[in-house]
């Protein structure tokens, strides 16, 4: 029973965080693998006992949000426990960032996790100009803390450096090329890397996918070992993660798409 | 000894039963099985040495009960997400809220449309 109290939250907690861990630093990248209207939905499965065991359903949509002046681009990232744990332990985590369309810069993000009863709401700000973050949290007491921070040019938040690895030329990348980057999480940030481990034909849900498949690596000890923590993206045009495989501290599970709608390409 | 593979077996057993109503039923394959090969063991002691058993016919019922369980939802259950009402109200104050937000920021010196 306390397993299965304890999993689901740290399991969230950190699939978030491995799924966030995944970014792209060149900024200027131009975006042309994702459009407003796509819709990616992957089912995130812990390992327990040796069985792959479904926990949450992970959305990722993308759509216009317009200002007076601009249209943004809005990623938007759901995850949510599949209802035969509502009763033990529902999580509805929200996490939403609002980019330029054309690079994925961020220029908003926010995050309102609802996990088990612990809630927890989190606004950036970006400045890029003087590369700081005006950051509110809240948490369910409703007390709300502002605090401003810098970061390093190029740090984004965790959904738009999700987003932000389909940028990556990796068709002309060569076996073993690494890739750095930011994320800031938790008003800290966190250093990570890509590793490009060449292409690999897998099997999913919507249909036979030649991918490039990736090592992913943190500064942080959330991400364990050296290639346990891998990543299959499509090998076209969208580049979407198609698959997942992670190893963190509470053990090790799957992501694996479901069904994608919207594609650019 | 008969009678600690017996209450080992019925342990088991109960336990498996317990699992298999649990979110987690896949995992009460574990005891189910262990429940069933010291039920066995449990019954050829009981023949050689002529004892009733009626506890193992028990342990043997809660077993069958916990695999077909176990293999009912595996089956016929379907992982999906509850209808959130309140997420998707959450959602459009969120979008809402982000717009005032980004009206206020300096968006005039980006290249969006």
């Amino acid at each position: 029973m306390f397993v299965i109290k304890k999993t689901p939250k740290s399991f969230m907690k950190q699939l978030l965080i491995f799924l966030l861990c995944l970014a792209n630093i060149s900024l200027n990248a131009q975006n042309n693998a994702v459009v407003a209207g796509e819709k990616l939905i992957y089912t995130a499965s812990y390992n327990m006992s040796g069985i792959l065991t479904d926990i949450a359903q992970v959305t990722m949509e993308t759509s216009e949000a317009k200002t007076s002046k601009a249209t943004l681009l809005r990623l938007k990232c759901i995850a949510s426990t599949y209802s035969k744990w509502d009763n033990f332990f529902k999580i509805v985590d929200l996490y939403e960032s609002y980019v330029n369309p054309k690079n994925l810069t961020p220029y908003l993000y926010k995050r309102d996790i609802n996990e088990g009863g612990y809630y927890k709401f989190m606004k950036y700000t970006f400045n890029h100009k003087t590369n700081t973050i005006n950051s509110v949290q809240r948490r369910r007491t409703n007390k709300e803390e502002n605090k401003n921070f810098s970061i390093n040019a190029g740090t984004k938040d965790i959904v738009s450096t999700l987003y932000s690895i389909r940028l990556f030329d990796y068709k002309n990348m060569s076996l073993g090329a690494k890739k750095s980057f930011t994320i800031v999480f938790d008003r800290e940030e966190v250093k990570a890397q890509i590793t490009y481990l060449g292409k690999e034909t897998i099997s999913t849900n919507i249909g036979k996918k030649e991918c490039y498949k990736l090592a992913l690596s943190s500064s942080d000890q959330v991400l364990q070992g050296k290639n346990n923590n891998l990543l299959w993206l499509t090998a076209d045009e969208n580049k979407i993660i198609v698959y997942g495989k992670f190893k963190i501290p509470v053990g090790n599970g799957e992501l694996k798409i479901k069904s994608a709608q919207g594609l650019k390409n | 000894m008969k009678k600690i593979v017996t209450i080992f077996a019925l342990i088991l057993a109960v336990l498996s039963v317990i699992i298999a109503v649990l979110p987690v039923s896949n995992l009460s394959i574990f005891p189910a099985i262990a429940a069933l090969v010291l039920g066995i063991l449990a019954f050829y002691l009981s023949k050689k040495s002529g004892s009733g058993k009626k506890m193992i016919q028990f342990i043997f019922l809660l077993t069958i009960i916990s695999l077909l369980l176990t293999s009912y939802k595996a089956i016929f259950s379907k992982t999906e997400v509850s209808n959130n009402q309140e997420l998707k109200e959450k959602e459009k104050e969120s979008k809402e809220n982000a717009i005032e937000d980004l009206e206020e920021l300096d968006l005039d010196d980006i290249s969006i449309d």
